[in-house]
């Protein structure tokens, strides 16, 4: 599975990611001419700084499998394409009930009228794995984007192979110390925004060796 | 390497894709793999919206909306916008007054009798000049007029002016809007200075304001220190007569040392030239086995040097690195401003010894060889013959010269044009008048990796002479159109009817060469003498200016003080200034109620040359003259 993954230790905080994200999913698509479009173009990636000074992390919809997002739209407006494994969202469908971002784990999903199409009022925008890129061979735009290594995209597998080694210090450190905080997926979807927060600080502590 | 597959489209010259091919086949990395791994570049920064002027920062608003609005100063996109325009007009302007006052301390210095390889060659013009400058002349001898015009141009460069000895030149009207715009530049350095600091944490926090300020720390120049530069180079090297010389990498010749002449100032190449032609130097040559000393030129020492002796020139800025592909150029001698620090890199994967030579411009990698005026023809000499050491190092195996040069006419100063027009602008004028000539462009600035090499520069300035308006050139615009063949008399055949009679029986070619990218200044000199013969201000004048492929900072300063001085002028490359509207829309509408001028932005040279051409016949009816509706050519580009 080729997926978009996060070296959080790597990102710089830059947000050039953000940029990209919102001139690809412009009408344009050109930076120039995307900052006068209206309605703007909305990021959906979302760099957040971290409990320390320096830190950061890109936040965008990991395309969980199970989705809880998809699980609870009420207007089957979430799929999944099977393909190239990735949570797609159709704004024609949506009807802004946010029911997806309620229990998303990560708070990946916004409300924001799309400015490359779709209908003239706000729905559920998200990460749609740059499709038409992938597609084309290209990288995601937020992959194009990140010079400094945080956003990669590749087999899952491989990448996390590829940290594997480097990083066995440090997890071999947070799995003692960190044996208290639950990472279990929860078995209903009232406790994933719960599990994902826990998961989230867990990652970034443990990638700045701090569990 | 990446960036190089489709080597068409990176340049139009033959010569630089034949150099590219090789790059990529021997894994030596170019500008244009360097361009590939930095795209997409920095939105914030291509958008003009990060502030890393203190440490409260750095900040960067976010031009979609949605994350912050103001840096943590409070500034917003218009604040930070205006604060990084005025300090990089105040860094291009910064780095044309200091090559200005470079060659001013070498005048003065020579003046006092204090040099070694320099002299006063156009003494009618250093005359010419101190009257200018209130100098007594009459019953004096050259060297106390130049050491008294040295001190006057020196206060210039001071804070105890409240005007630049060169401002007479303009016309009355435009020196008095200037001065109810408070934007009279008042010394050289002052005004860059006062930029930086008006761009300082909490001072100038109004953008209307600081940009008016960009536009007098952007007069300092053109009218200033670039002015400086011309005029005294004129002095010492010669003013420029039209001479004809080759161009492009076929200059290099495999069979003698090759020394090229690389970055802008005219102070060091001329000794170099000068010790080129030593008889010891020559025969040491031969005794190593090449046939003779061969200088070319490379960016703008190129033209400082080929518009008044003639010496060939191998290129303009992209092709800084790819001479020395060749592989047969055994010495690169630079000074300073446009250098790439890669060049020393490419130099590596071959025998070539770069040699820097200005002390404020040290090269990792380089030879440095300290220039110093007062020994200037020896260090001459011991540059020449570090290139003579290099090329016995030369591997000819290795050497791969594209064929061919094209001929080029270089060397029309405002004298040279005036001369040929029998002493007074009014056949040119009436020329205008009649509509043989509908106008005059000055077509100018860099090369730039973001466009194809060359191609901006030569569309715009053949749909310009197509369409009888004269072009006129300097920098690496004045080697794009030399090697598209535009520059000799006979390309008159490629220009409208009019503007073709007119070459024709001045036989001068439809593009004229005025010189480096200082020498911006003789096109300001000659909108002068125009816009004061018609006893109107410049902005009046069926003129514009054009950078297609800019992308340097003094670009930025020249474009500023060319709209200015009331100069309608189009970019080919967008300026760092899109995530202010607000600045985008002074720069491109509120200037023209301002000075009489705008900026447009325009990547399309074709739709570029409809731009100019419009303006050009409004400005023509303007003035009453016979003029083409402005509509009409708008329709033609749809």
């Amino acid at each position: 599975m080729k997926t978009i993954f996060v070296n959080p230790e790597r990102c710089v905080g830059c947000r050039q990611c953000e940029f990209a994200c919102a001139v690809e999913h412009s009408a344009s698509r050109d930076p120039a001419q995307a900052v006068f479009e209206s309605p703007p173009p909305r990021s959906r990636i979302h760099v957040m700084p971290g409990r320390w000074y320096n830190t950061s992390f890109p936040n965008r919809c990991r395309h969980c499998n199970p989705a809880p997002c998809q699980q609870v739209c009420p207007t089957a407006a979430i799929t999944r394409d099977a393909e190239h494994d990735l949570v797609m969202t159709d704004a024609g469908k949506c009807i802004a009930c946010a029911m997806c971002a309620m229990v998303c784990p990560f708070d990946a999903v916004t409300f924001h009228e799309a400015a490359n199409g779709g209908p003239a009022r706000v729905v559920a925008l998200k990460c749609d794995g740059c499709l038409e890129r992938i597609a084309a061979g290209q990288p995601p735009a937020c992959v194009e984007a990140c010079k400094s290594g945080a956003l990669v995209y590749g087999e899952l597998n491989e990448l996390i192979a590829e940290g594997r080694a480097r990083e066995a210090s440090v997890v071999l450190t947070s799995a003692v110390a960190s044996q208290s905080a639950s990472t279990r997926p929860p078995d209903h979807v009232l406790g994933w925004r719960a599990w994902g927060t826990t998961a989230t600080e867990l990652n970034e502590g443990v990638h700045h060796g701090r569990h | 390497m990446a960036g190089t597959e489709n080597v068409s489209q990176l340049s139009s010259c033959n010569d630089a894709r034949a150099m590219i091919v090789r790059a990529k086949e021997e894994g030596i990395e170019t500008v244009w793999d360097r361009l590939a791994a930095q795209e997409p570049q920095c939105g914030y920064c291509s958008l003009g919206v990060s502030c890393r002027n203190c440490s409260m920062g750095p900040c960067r608003v976010d031009p979609f909306g949605e994350g912050p609005q103001k840096g943590v100063c409070g500034a917003d996109a218009d604040i930070i916008v205006a604060r990084n325009l005025g300090r990089t007009i105040a860094a291009g302007a910064a780095a044309h007054s200091d090559h200005g006052r470079d060659i001013l301390e070498v005048f003065g210095e020579l003046a006092e009798g204090a040099t070694s390889g320099y002299e006063l060659r156009d003494k009618v013009k250093l005359e010419a000049l101190a009257e200018e400058w209130g100098i007594e002349v009459e019953g004096r001898d050259s060297q106390e007029i130049a050491l008294e015009l040295a001190d006057a141009m020196m206060e210039d460069f001071g804070s105890r002016k409240t005007c630049l000895g060169f401002s007479d030149r303009l016309p009355h009207e435009r020196r008095e809007l200037w001065a109810k715009l408070g934007i009279t530049p008042r010394g050289i350095d002052r005004e860059s200075v006062e930029m930086l600091h008006r761009t300082h944490m909490g001072v100038d926090n109004d953008y209307v304001n600081t940009l008016l300020h960009g536009l007098r720390t952007s007069l300092s120049d053109g009218w200033g220190g670039s002015m400086v530069a011309t005029e005294l180079s004129d002095v010492m090297f010669g003013t420029p007569k039209p001479n004809t010389s080759k161009i492009n990498l076929g200059t290099l010749r495999a069979e003698c040392v090759n020394i090229a002449l690389h970055g802008h100032n005219p102070l060091l190449s001329d000794v170099i030239m000068q010790a080129a032609e030593d008889q010891e130097l020559v025969a040491l040559a031969k005794e190593k086995g090449a046939e003779g000393i061969n200088l070319v030129g490379l960016c703008c020492t190129g033209n400082e040097l080929q518009m008044r002796t003639g010496i060939p020139m191998a290129g303009n800025h992209l092709m800084q690195e790819l001479v020395i592909l060749t592989g047969a150029l055994d010495a690169m001698v630079v000074d300073y401003q446009c250098i790439m620090p890669a060049v020393t890199d490419v130099a590596k994967c071959f025998h070539t010894e770069v040699i820097s030579t200005a002390d404020k411009a040290k090269f990792t990698g380089a030879t440095h060889i300290s220039f110093d005026p007062h020994r200037g023809y020896e260090i001459g000499k011991q540059i020449v013959r570090k290139g003579i050491e290099a090329y016995t190092n030369r591997n000819p195996e290795r050497v791969r010269i594209p064929e061919g040069t094209v001929e080029m006419m270089a060397g029309f100063s405002v004298e040279a044009i005036l001369g040929a027009l029998g002493g007074t602008p009014e056949p040119l004028v009436e020329a205008i008048k009649a509509g043989k000539i509908r106008g005059a462009v000055g077509v100018v600035g860099c090369n730039n990796p973001k466009v194809q090499q060359d191609l901006g520069h030569v569309t715009l300035t053949k749909r310009l002479i197509e369409n009888d308006i004269l072009v006129l050139v300097t920098g690496c615009s004045a080697v794009a159109n030399g090697k598209a063949g535009l520059m000799m008399p006979a390309a008159a055949e490629m220009a409208g009817p009019g503007l073709k009679e007119v070459c024709e029986s001045l036989g001068i070619p439809p593009v004229l060469h005025m010189g480096s990218c200082v020498d911006n200044t003789r096109i300001l000199t000659l909108a002068a003498a125009l816009a004061n013969y018609l006893g109107t201000d410049i902005d009046k004048l069926p003129l514009a200016g054009a950078a297609p492929e800019w992308y340097s900072e003094k670009a930025v300063s020249i474009g500023a003080y060319v709209v200015a001085s009331g100069i309608y002028t189009v970019l080919g490359v967008q300026p760092a200034i899109f995530g202010s509207p607000n600045v985008v829309n002074l720069l491109a509408a509120g200037l023209e109620d301002v000075v009489g001028a705008k900026f447009a932005v325009e990547a399309d040279p074709e739709k570029a040359a409809l731009l100019i051409r419009r303006h050009i016949e409004t400005k023509r009816e303007g003035l009453g003259l016979p003029f083409v509706e402005a509509a009409k050519i708008a329709a033609e580009a749809a």
